[in-house]
């Protein structure tokens, strides 16, 4: 495969085309915003807390393939999780797509793992991690948020 | 053939032959430019306007040739009405806070268009902020064109200043410049004009449009980055108080008083990018050497390919079709996002911009969060349009 089919695999073509959980829920405790200035990308995560678990994760915009697929493969991964676990694995997602790496990234990641071969395109990691990032500010309570 | 004087076109970016289409973000240089700045380095290093030494007579000599050939370029009264800038964004400044600032009361307007780039908004916000001053803008219609229509309501008495742009980086629209002028100054009305993206493609004569200031960026036109000039009226320019204080603009300091130099040294305080200006007299030369109706008329045609092979794709639209129009193209494709096609296209050699393009009110008028735009210059070929079709109709079956 060349990189570029690595970069737009099925995975990602197929959740670009059908996004799970897009669009913005009829209830929500906790929203943020993520823009990405330079490439203007944009993405809304909402989620419903309650007792500290995310009981649904929802988001919408309007992004490029990778950011859309990063979503809505992330908020699969973080439903039913506590927003503890949610923040670790932000961290471990960002550890996956900084130069040091993550070892078992699937283990840890599952699905959201793939998104790897987004590295050999650098000036789109920020499509990847912004969703990561709005999902941090919701949870810290922040409105908005930036990769830059 | 004139490509070959530009060495940077000449190469290999993933394994395959470069196509440069981003030509409105910044241009190519040709050797000679190349070699002007280099050669400034290499053998005329020195300090400008200071030195008795054998140098830094050579230096000054070359800078001020420089003024003069972007003096002939745009058709300027006098070199002495250049001011070397870093690019257009500092003209834009420079204008807002020493001559525009002044003249404001509260309540007063300032005149812009909906295709300004982004560095034709904010200083004249900035100076709103400062003033009390409220900004005003000329409407656009679907094809990217000015609607003029409602220039009488616009221009109120209290309209102190009009910023307009002369060709849209965004779009490609060429304004019709002199008529707005001539509109403007009809209800004495001062009038600049942005002139980034004309300087590379059309004729400019600065006292035909009859502007009043009228700003050049040297990186858009073939010339180094962070050059640039500001022409400006004589007039004007005397009666303007300097911009930054420090060496080079000052005739005289004491602790008391200091007395400004004369016109333009007077806005040119420090050291400035001398490499830059030298570089960009020599593009000026090149254009001139070349000759602009040459390159007009060779965009003339690669435009009308362009938009005809862009067409042939299904699913393409072309944002801003003006009658008037560089060869400049917004375009988007049905379910894939421009960023999308910039990664993909790029994977097949093929450079073009995505996103707002520094002109996020044009966006928002077609309520779209940006485009791909591929903008070109004399030395694209009709074959590397090709390669963009084809490059094109590659990341709609990746995403079919
Ligand atoms: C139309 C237009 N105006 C102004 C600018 C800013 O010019 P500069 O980069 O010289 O500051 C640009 C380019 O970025 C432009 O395209």
């Amino acid at each position: 495969m060349t990189d570029l089919n690595k970069l737009y695999k099925q995975q990602v073509l197929a959740h670009n085309k059908t996004p799970h959980n897009y669009g913005e829920p009829d209830h929500w405790t906790h929203h943020a915003e993520g823009l990405n200035a330079i490439c203007g990308d944009q993405v809304h995560v909402y989620l419903n807390i309650e007792d500290d678990v995310i009981k649904a994760a929802h988001f919408a915009g309007d992004s490029c393939a990778i950011s859309m697929a990063s979503a809505s493969m992330m908020t699969e991964l973080i439903a039913e999780k506590t927003t503890f676990e949610a923040l670790h694995l932000f961290a471990a997602f960002k550890q996956m797509m900084s130069a040091e790496g993550l070892d078992q990234a699937e283990t840890v990641l599952g699905d959201v793992a793939c998104l790897v071969s987004v590295k050999k395109f650098p000036s789109r990691i920020k499509s990847a991690l912004l969703c990561w990032y709005a999902l941090n500010a919701a949870i810290h309570g922040q409105a908005t948020t930036t990769t830059e | 053939m004139l490509r070959e004087a530009f060495p940077c076109l000449h190469q290999q970016v993933n394994g395959k032959d470069l196509v440069y289409f981003d030509n409105a973000a910044t241009a190519m240089r040709p050797q000679v430019v190349i070699d002007a700045v280099n050669d400034y380095y290499c053998h005329n290093n020195a300090n400008i306007h200071r030195g008795v030494h054998c140098l830094s007579g050579r230096a000054t000599d070359l800078y001020e040739q420089a003024r003069g050939s972007l003096a002939r370029l745009i058709n300027a009264p006098s070199p002495d009405n250049l001011i070397f800038v870093r690019g257009c964004t500092e003209g834009v400044n420079l204008v807002a806070q020493t001559f525009v600032r002044e003249r404001l009361q509260p309540g007063d307007e300032i005149l812009i268009s909906h295709l300004e780039h982004h560095s034709n908004i904010v200083p004249w916000q900035i100076l709103c902020q400062q003033t009390g001053a409220r900004l005003k803008v000329i409407p656009m219609n679907e094809r990217g064109e000015l609607v003029l229509d409602q220039l009488d309501e616009l221009m109120t008495e209290r309209t102190k200043f009009m910023s307009v742009i002369h060709v849209s980086n965004a779009l490609g629209t060429i304004n019709p410049v002199k008529e707005l002028v001539a509109k403007a100054h009809a209800k004495d009305i001062p009038v600049m004009v942005d002139g980034a993206q004309a300087t590379p493609h059309l004729k400019v004569d600065v006292q035909d449009i009859g502007c009043d200031f009228y700003t050049v960026s040297g990186h858009k036109m073939y010339g180094p980055t962070g050059s640039g000039v500001l022409y400006g009226k004589a007039t004007h320019l005397e009666s303007m108080p300097p911009y930054h204080g420090g060496g080079e603009m000052i005739s005289k300091v004491t602790f008391e008083e200091t007395v400004y130099n004369k016109v333009p040294a007077k806005f040119e305080a420090g050291t400035p990018n001398i490499a830059g200006g030298i570089g960009l007299g020599a593009a000026a030369e090149f254009i001139l050497d070349v000759g602009i109706e040459a390159i007009a008329e060779r965009e003339d045609v690669l435009k009308l390919y362009t938009e005809q092979a862009l067409k042939t794709v299904k699913g393409l639209r072309i944002l801003g079709e003006a009658a008037h129009k560089s060869p400049v193209f917004s375009f988007l494709i049905d379910g894939i996002h421009p960023h999308d096609i910039g990664t993909i296209i790029d994977h097949h050699g093929v450079a073009i911009r995505t996103g707002h393009h520094c002109t996020m009110p044009i966006f928002q008028f077609f309520d779209v969060p940006g485009s791909c735009r591929a903008s070109l210059a004399f030395y694209n070929t009709e074959q590397e349009v090709d390669i963009l079709v084809e490059s094109l109709n590659q990341a709609k079956a990746m995403f079919s």
